[in-house]
């Protein structure tokens, strides 16, 4: 096969990575934004997630599962919210950083003490499992899947953030909270909405990921470090940012893995490093966030 | 008033005979443990394994067997009439922890002996943290060829094979079943770097060629473009030679992408706890398997798996397990055979010690070899039972006494000499 074709292959399976990396990037973002908390558990909610998941499909299928273990990972999350995270919206960002990194080691050790450290193996439905071509056997099914669900999940989050009140108050809150608190938006309930959001948006990413590598406690830590640099690359606040970011790492270790492919992990922290130095906000952030 | 006082709080006669009753009722009901005398204070293995990480699933395997080996001791009378105790420190997989936790034990149990590790990186620290401090440490888990090869010293053992062993184990069958043209998926450290040099020699010399290979960094969660790498380069054998977790991931991926109809997947480690974590269709290739609890012809081996099963709820022993079970029944033969835990007669004493068949478990009876240190374990070479329920998941095919397919002594280029 020549060369340019492989960096081509590798371009166009980094293109679906990346659209796994800005599904993760998303939550993580969102919660950035209005919360203000760099949501260090983040890995922790996806693992979690997708336990509950494992648990669930032998009776609600996987499909069922794919509902609603988001759903009870977005409950956990509020339970966070409301005991630990919420009280440190007034403080420097250092303590819920802190606390948040935390609660990470706290999922990981409980998903080991319940569901045990040696793997578990997520089912996915036989028909999604297999490539749909013999040149682009990189193109599976589930492959497919898990990039229209990205799409049709964070359009589905571009319309809500674009068309209801709901939407309208976080993206307001993302720039102004003082303002919105003083015309009477509950911003305590408005930043638990969203926390929970965020949170459920980790949770289907977690469950995608099972489907795909395996299951284990520390599957969160392997996956939470490139959605922290796409949104770094993307701009820390902006949602199209990350989707943009999650995207351009993905290729770029796509292409890197054709070329060199001991870099490709070093590759994406290259590209965070260029983009601090050469434009600390990133492709689309505001200036002066968490500056 | 009498009543007043017994609500305040204070002790009468009769509160204290009831005290009194209930814990000559409770030793009734909870008889001592064997009793050791006051003066036997336990002899401590410190073991240094992974209980998170990459690492976490194999290292609590090696410690559960370490365990398990130290009661079947303690039942029998422990070490020269002393009891032994296994104590336990996480390396979370990195050499730089394993150091530290190492020299905690040291200092604040003040351990006799250490065992453990499973990534080679921590086993290399470990043996020179020992050796720097005169204690015995016998290697349960790290396979790197160079701990008992350029890297060795005095006081390290190793129980688990070289690479070179579990390699050799199989490359001469898979390259005259499969084919001559093999690619490599190689995890990038020590031991990845081990088992490659390894089999591109012993394939090469068998007249293979390596047509390519990538050295894939701990922990990565995609394969995706690796493996567009090693389809477009169209080998006969796409070798694996991954670690903990990654090993499963790929695997996963490889099915996902169909990239095992058309080309054979084998590769040298392969363990029961990673085949059991894997669903159906990930299951397959060939492998060189260290050890095997279902070996119908071999006495003592279905008593211990069946033993060791009821005593961890249900979990078989696998070749990790095994290997913790030998490292410690091991120090504790050659230390009664020294009659002191000093370590470096311990040592003296371990160099040709030969496991007896109720700890070796296996057709031949291997033995630490003395000039280098390295047990001379046979290897399982085999495949992946697909449809097989749990425990029931490897078709071992032969069994290779590892004496016959080790590197000799000169080749592996160790020296020994002890701190006079």
């Amino acid at each position: 096969m020549p060369v340019v074709l492989i960096i081509l292959f590798n371009a166009f399976n980094g293109l679906i990575q990346g659209a796994f990396y800005a599904l993760m990037a998303v939550g993580l973002s969102l919660i950035l934004g209005l919360n203000g908390v760099i949501n260090f558990a983040h890995g922790g909610f996806m693992a979690m997630a997708a336990y509950f998941a494992y648990t669930l499909v032998p009776y609600v299928g996987f499909w069922g599962a794919l509902i609603i273990a988001p759903i009870l990972a977005g409950g956990v999350g509020y339970v966070v919210e409301q005991l630990i995270v919420r009280r440190l919206y007034l403080r420097d960002p250092l303590y819920s950083l802190l606390a948040t990194f935390g609660l990470a080691l706290i999922i990981q050790d409980l998903l080991r003490t319940i569901w045990g450290a040696q793997g578990v193996p997520l089912a996915i439905p036989d028909f999604l499992n297999q490539p749909l071509s013999q040149v682009y056997f990189f193109l599976t099914g589930y492959r497919l899947f898990v990039v229209a669900l990205a799409i049709i999940s964070t359009t589905g989050l571009f319309a809500i953030l674009r068309f209801t009140r709901l939407g309208i108050r976080i993206r307001a809150g993302n720039s102004d909270l003082e303002t919105i608190a003083a015309v009477g938006v509950n911003i305590y309930l408005l930043r638990s909405a969203n926390f929970v959001l965020g949170i459920m948006f980790a949770g289907l990413a977690g469950i995608l990921a099972a489907g795909q590598i395996g299951l284990t406690p520390t599957m969160g830590d392997q996956l939470i470090m490139p959605s922290f640099v796409a949104i770094v690359v993307g701009g820390v606040g902006s949602l199209l940012g990350s989707l943009v970011g999650g995207l351009i790492i993905g290729v770029a270790s796509g292409v890197t893995a054709a070329v060199y492919p001991a870099a490709t992990e070093v590759i994406i922290y290259v590209i965070m490093g260029i983009m601090l130095v050469a434009r600390p906000r990133g492709l689309f952030g505001q200036e002066g966030l968490l500056e | 008033m009498s009543d007043q006082n017994n609500s305040g709080g204070l002790i009468n006669r009769r509160g204290l005979m009831k005290t009194g009753a209930a814990l000559g009722a409770a030793s009734l009901l909870y008889p001592p443990k064997p009793s050791w005398g006051a003066s036997e204070t336990p002899i401590k293995i410190g073991m240094v394994d992974s209980t998170t990480g990459n690492f976490a699933v194999l290292g609590q395997s090696a410690i559960k067997g370490a365990q398990f080996a130290a009661a079947e001791l303690n039942k029998k009378g422990g070490i020269l009439s002393r009891p032994v105790q296994v104590l336990v420190e996480d390396d979370a997989g990195s050499p730089g922890t394993g150091v530290d936790k190492a020299s905690r034990l040291l200092d604040q149990s003040q351990v006799d002996f250490f065992t453990g590790t499973t990534n080679s990186a921590v086993s290399l620290s470990i043996s020179q943290f020992a050796a720097a401090h005169n204690k015995l440490f016998v290697c349960s888990g790290g396979h790197v060829d160079k701990l008992t090869g350029p890297a060795c010293n005095w006081a390290t053992f190793r129980t688990c094979s070289t690479t070179w062993i579990m390699t050799s184990g199989n490359s001469g069958t898979l390259v005259e079943k499969f084919g001559k043209k093999w690619y490599f998926l190689t995890t990038d450290y020590a031991f990845g770097h081990s088992e490659q040099d390894d089999y591109t020699k012993q394939v090469t010399a068998l007249g293979g060629t390596i047509v390519g290979g990538a050295l894939v960094p701990v922990g990565t969660p995609d394969f995706s473009s690796y493996l567009i790498q090693a389809r477009a380069a169209k080998p006969d054998v796409l070798c694996l030679l991954l670690a903990g977790d990654d090993q499963i991931n790929a695997m996963k991926q490889i099915t996902q992408f169909g990239i095992n109809k058309d080309i054979h997947i084998a590769g040298a480690l392969f363990e029961l706890e990673q085949i059991a974590a894997l669903p159906e269709e990930a299951r397959y290739g060939s492998w060189s398997f260290e050890w095997y609890w279902d070996q119908p012809k071999v006495p003592h081996v279905l008593d211990f798996a069946k033993r060791f099963a009821a005593a961890n709820k249900g979990q078989y022993p696998s070749a990790r397990v095994w290997f913790g079970y030998a490292s410690v029944h091991a120090i504790a033969l050659a230390a009664t055979a020294a009659k002191t835990t000093d370590s470096v007669k311990v040592a003296k004493a371990m160099e040709g010690l030969t496991l007896p068949p109720e700890v070796a478990l296996q057709p031949t009876l291997p033995t630490y070899r003395p000039e280098d240190h390295q047990l001379m374990l046979g290897m399982f070479p085999g495949t992946v039972n697909q449809h097989g329920k749990y425990p029931d998941l490897i078709n071992v095919q032969a069994y290779v006494p590892g004496a016959t397919i080790a590197q000799t002594p000169a080749q592996t280029a160790c020296s020994i000499s002890y701190p006079t």
